[in-house]
């Protein structure tokens, strides 16, 4: 282990806006305790509502294209088939029926057994079918989401540490030299600042489009918020096209949770926690400070 | 391969262990209790502005309609104004009001009454569209005069579930005073069928369609809904579902 001792930390504090040429590998700070705690409570957030959101969906478990419920639109269900001997599990997606018996339409009942629900008990909070707890869940975290979100960004403007992280017309000639980086097809990264121009088209997409999409798109469900504000209901082709979107980008968020992950571990699992946790960071030998 | 298994094995466990977790996290009640400040939240940030929206004609769903999950009441009071045609139906209207009444079918019929095309929003996901007609609630309400002590307007119903617990509702009286909030009559041109909570239901499309009470019996204003059932404002609150069920 290398980064063991915090104590060969110079501290050195990158000086703000400096470039995006390569400081050597020296320790800098790297997150403020803003950016940590609103790491870890969206993490968190975002942990919570997904699973709640399964199980809220259990208790309709299709989707629909189009305003109303309507099974000419479907283009995602789950069932129960087969005999109550031999049930089976189906995902019915645009027509096409697969059997997934265990893991999807049939599968744990998040009480030691099995039974007919969409998603498995081990996915959904709570794990036993509970719609109106799930519901609680769901708005409960909804809110810390958001308003953890809105701290973030207000100090992170205020701060101007969003400008760091925020993709550029500028960044976007490294994209592809990072990518074939990260597929090992590029010896080198190219030279970059606080964030690489893959960190920034992933963060600025994750930050600024699909957190505030799958918050918006969950509230067009709302009969009072249609009430209010019917044109968000209507640009989203509906209530359930809504119900739809608002999977959808859930699913993206998914994705991005998944490659996230998948990097912190694979570009340095400690340095990378080190700055989450303690905001403390060791440049690599192609990343600055700057933007 | 040794390792493969293990991180496979080890990884199920690991799913394995969640529901037991997050059950355990559920049926604390202290953090159970927490939660419920979500639902305020949505409550004062959301309330009862605006209005729902109306739909054409041709968007209603006649032949695919749901009925709830709750069966028409099977009791005996019920079953015998259903026999008779509602003919012996009273709307008796009381609790904290100046002048408490009972109101017959055709006293209903004969006032003002409001016509919308409107969705009904399920709490499990799904929704539909329907033509629902009745008495305006607030303008009944003016008949009986609430006193400015009344808080909530409480509706009781002809239904139980298996156990014999009886269904109520709630609102407060900002909901009640909403100009889309009625007593309904008529479900898509007929008077409403008894599957549909017949011969009066409430109906109320700004929130999720279990607020709607079927089968009202009878409509009591009150100051605080802690001494009725289970003490939460209804049958599905006292089941863990919102009070408030705006979004």
């Amino acid at each position: 282990m290398r980064y063991n001792g915090a104590m060969d930390l110079t501290m050195e504090r990158a000086l703000p806006g400096s470039s995006a040429v390569p400081d050597g590998r020296r320790v800098v700070k790297r997150h403020s305790l803003t950016t940590r705690l609103a790491h870890w409570i969206v993490a968190l957030a975002m942990v919570v509502l997904i699973m709640s959101g399964f199980q809220i969906f259990n208790a309709a478990p299709y989707l629909d294209a189009s305003d109303l419920s309507n099974a000419q639109h479907r283009i995602l269900s789950f069932g129960t088939a087969g005999t109550d001997q031999a049930p089976v599990g189906t995902t019915t997606l645009v027509g096409h029926q697969f059997t997934t018996t265990n893991w999807l339409g049939y599968t744990d009942d998040g009480q030691g057994g099995k039974a007919a629900r969409a998603f498995p008990g081990w996915i959904t909070f709570p794990g036993v079918q509970d719609l109106a707890s799930g519901r609680l869940w769901h708005f409960f975290f909804g809110w810390v989401l958001t308003l953890a979100g809105i701290v973030y960004l207000i100090v992170g403007a205020v701060r101007k540490d969003l400008r760091l992280l925020i993709l550029r017309p500028a960044d976007l000639r490294g994209l592809l030299p990072m990518q074939l980086y990260y597929l090992r097809l590029r010896k080198e990264p190219p030279l970059h600042g606080k964030y690489n121009p893959l960190q920034k088209a992933g963060y600025t997409v994750v930050i600024f489009g699909l957190i505030p999409l799958v918050v918006i798109t969950g509230l067009a469900l709302s009969p009072g918020i249609d009430a209010i504000a019917h044109p968000l209901t209507t640009v989203l082709g509906g209530r359930q096209f809504a119900r739809t979107w608002h999977f959808v980008i859930m699913l993206l968020l998914i994705a991005f949770i998944f490659g996230h992950v998948f990097l912190v571990a694979a570009t340095g699992f400690i340095n990378n926690m080190r700055s989450m946790v303690l905001g403390t960071y060791r440049l690599g030998k192609h990343e600055g400070t700057g933007p | 391969m040794k390792r493969r298994l293990f991180v496979a094995s080890s990884l199920s466990a690991a799913l394995a262990g969640c529901a037991p977790v997050t059950n355990a996290l559920n049926d604390n009640p202290t953090i159970h209790g927490t939660l419920t400040a979500g639902s305020r939240l949505n409550h004062f940030a959301i309330g009862t502005r605006g209005m729902a929206r109306i739909y054409p004609d041709s968007a209603i769903m006649r032949d695919n309609y749901p009925v709830n999950s709750l069966p028409t009441p099977a009791t005996a009071v019920y079953a015998a104004l259903q026999r008779d045609g509602f003919r012996n139906y009273r709307l008796p209207v009381g609790g904290l009001v100046d002048r408490p009444q009972t109101f017959t079918l055709p006293a209903l019929h004969a006032m003002a009454l409001i016509d919308q095309t409107t969705r009904h929003d399920c709490v499990e996901g799904w929704s539909v569209v329907g033509r629902w007609k009745g008495v305006l609630l607030a303008s009944l309400l003016a008949h009986v005069k609430p006193r400015t002590k009344a808080r909530y307007v409480v509706f009781h119903s002809f239904d139980s579930d298996q156990q014999g617990t009886p269904f109520y509702g709630s609102i407060d009286l900002h909901q009640a005073a909403h100009p889309q909030t009625q007593l309904a009559l008529y479900f898509n041109g007929r008077p409403v069928p008894a599957d549909y909570g017949g011969p009066v239901r409430l109906r109320i499309p700004t929130q999720l369609g279990y607020k709607s009470t079927k089968w009202v019996r009878s409509i009591e204003l009150v100051d605080s809904f802690k001494h009725i059932g289970g003490g939460n404002g209804g049958y599905w609150e006292d089941n863990g579902y919102e009070w408030y069920a705006g979004i």
